[in-house]
């Protein structure tokens, strides 16, 4: 459990929160690179960590992403027109250029200079991996552009997603790094879902059923390791990686594409659960990315703003003879709606002073206090929290086999680490 | 100092009625081990705290009494960064069979915050 002030302090991410200080200090993704496909097509609203910014693309192809609203009597741009390098409001004409400066202010006499004196607070918004990333936080303290492996590899060897979650981040990233719930919510997807299926990992995971599980401090974050048994006397390690803040690398099976998720908050009772898949070392093949967009794997289907076709209003679609068969354990179709149809269910923001922690928690419970440290030695001594360096970035979660006394840290260290055109490490 | 090294053994009770015992393998004597495995049966949680590269032998012996009454066992290794591989294996090799949770940390304070989050 927490205080209620760590809760308030590990779910309010606003500008002037202590977390949302700490999250400003990352690069962090912001939309889909098809978002805004070509240059002057329509802006798109963006709310992150509950600012509410435009993004859109300029004649020249520049990226630009700031306040949404016209600096003139506040008018949302989403309804500007995106003409000759820059976001007109449809108000009274007035225009502004992707780094937010006004450029044309129409109602004004012609010779006034007024228009310089006029800008919109605006963020930088990078393409990377399909990716367009922001970082939010101050100038000076830019981190080098995102590493993560899926945004570093060919756009061919990468799959990016988003759906919208309607709940606080925290309560979403923790389901990322709770490696327990694996074995009964997701319980069938191993042996049927084809981004997972027909691997010897599978065979671990359903002929041992009561994992033991390490969290282990890294340097950017956490691993977090279930030990199941293998043959001859050796363990059977899924190692997850957390990189701080809200970065999960789920464990690969056999040859399948590697995957994980990003836990972005949009203000504090919603976020964006971003979901990747890649392959380090060959292309996604047509039938893994058919899966990948029909929702299958980690991904969800979602409409034409991202919200999951299975939501709260319909109940999740929630299929009680599937439940009662056994063909899914909750009665919910699909890993992440599983996922998401319970986190949402604990309300927007969940009360962490009413909850029973046990063991199997620690991973969380470590988590969290790591986030709190960091936020404490952020707002105390300027301390850049762990994630920032791309170093912590470029790692890898693994599934492998080792002997029984061996720090899995240790024994599995290359497997740990992301290096190009090296296979990786999995069974 | 953190709490837990201001004790050597510690029985406490959550608000949940759950009955945690904790015990650091680090200055725990013979009696206090033969304490904790005498009262283990009203425990709903034995979690050991040992220091990485130390002698976890004991935690069989605790491990042994838990597992005989299915009680669950924690383990929390601190100081892991303070010696080397070969040191952190060999307390892990004493405490992975008699551990359902291991955390390994590099920092005591953990310890307490681990603790307070079971209450």
């Amino acid at each position: 459990m927490l205080k209620k002030e760590q809760n308030d302090l590990l779910t309010q991410t606003g500008p002037g929160t202590p977390l949302g200080r700490l999250f400003r200090r990352y690069w962090i993704p912001a939309l889909l690179a098809e978002e805004l496909p070509e240059p002057d097509c329509p802006p798109v609203r963006v709310k992150l960590l509950s600012e509410r910014l435009i993004a859109f693309r300029d004649t020249d192809g520049r990226l630009g992403l700031m306040d949404e609203f016209c600096a003139h009597r506040g008018v949302s741009l989403w309804f500007g027109r995106n003409e000759e390098c820059g976001l007109r409001c449809p108000y009274h004409g007035w225009k502004f250029d992707v780094t937010g400066q006004c450029t044309d202010m129409p109602n004004e006499p012609e010779h006034t200079a007024f228009a310089k004196k006029v800008t919109l607070k605006s963020y930088p918004l990078v393409e990377q991996g399909g990716v367009l990333w922001t970082y939010l936080g101050p100038a000076d303290s830019e981190p080098p552009r995102p590493a993560y492996e899926f945004a570093t590899v060919p756009a061919n060897q990468s799959y990016m997603s988003k759906r919208m979650q309607e709940c606080n981040w925290l309560q979403a990233m923790e389901g990322g790094i709770d490696s327990s719930h694996v074995s009964f919510l997701h319980r069938g997807s191993l042996n049927t879902d084809p981004l997972f299926k027909g691997t010897r990992g599978n065979r671990y995971n359903l002929s041992d059923l009561s994992p033991v599980f390490e969290v282990v401090e890294s340097a950017g974050g956490l691993y977090i390791g279930a030990r199941r048994n293998a043959e001859h006397g050796h363990y059977y390690w899924r190692i997850t990686q957390w990189v701080m803040p809200s970065y999960t690398m789920i464990p690969p099976r056999g040859g399948h594409p590697v995957h994980g998720h990003f836990w972005i908050p949009i203000d504090d009772e919603n976020c964006w659960a971003w979901s990747f898949d890649y392959h380090p070392t060959r292309a996604l093949t047509d039938g893994e990315l058919a899966a990948m967009r029909a929702g299958l794997g980690i991904h969800a289907k979602v409409d034409a703003n991202y919200r999951p076709l299975a939501h709260r209003d319909n109940d999740y679609l929630m299929d009680r003879v599937a439940q009662r068969e056994g063909r899914t354990y909750s009665g919910i179709t699909g890993i992440a709606m599983q996922d998401a149809s319970l986190q949402e269910s604990m309300g927007p923001i969940v009360d962490r002073t009413k909850e029973t922690l046990v063991s199997t928690d620690s991973g969380i419970i470590v988590a969290r206090q790591k986030l709190l440290r960091a936020v404490k030695a952020l707002e105390e001594s300027g301390t850049v929290p762990p994630g920032v360096d791309p170093v912590h970035q470029r790692v890898r979660s693994a599934a492998v086999v080792l002997p029984p006394d061996q720090p899995f840290k240790d024994a599995a260290r290359e497997a740990l680490v992301a290096r190009p055109g090296v296979e990786p490490a999995t069974v | 100092m953190t709490q837990f090294r201001a004790v050597q053994f510690r029985t406490s009770q959550a608000p949940t009625g759950r009955v945690i015992r904790t015990i650091d393998l680090d200055t725990a004597t013979g009696h206090d081990i033969a304490r904790l495995v005498a009262g283990v049966d009203t425990a709903d949680l034995v979690v050991m705290i040992v220091a990485a590269g130390s002698d976890a032998h004991a935690a069989a012996i605790i491990g042994e009494a838990c597992s005989a009454r299915r009680v669950m066992t924690h383990t929390i290794i601190v100081r892991a960064s303070a010696v080397s591989d070969a040191a952190l294996s060999r307390t892990l090799a004493q405490v992975r069979p008699w551990s359902l949770m291991v955390v390994v940390t590099n920092d005591d304070d953990y310890v307490d915050d681990i603790l307070r989050s079971f209450r």
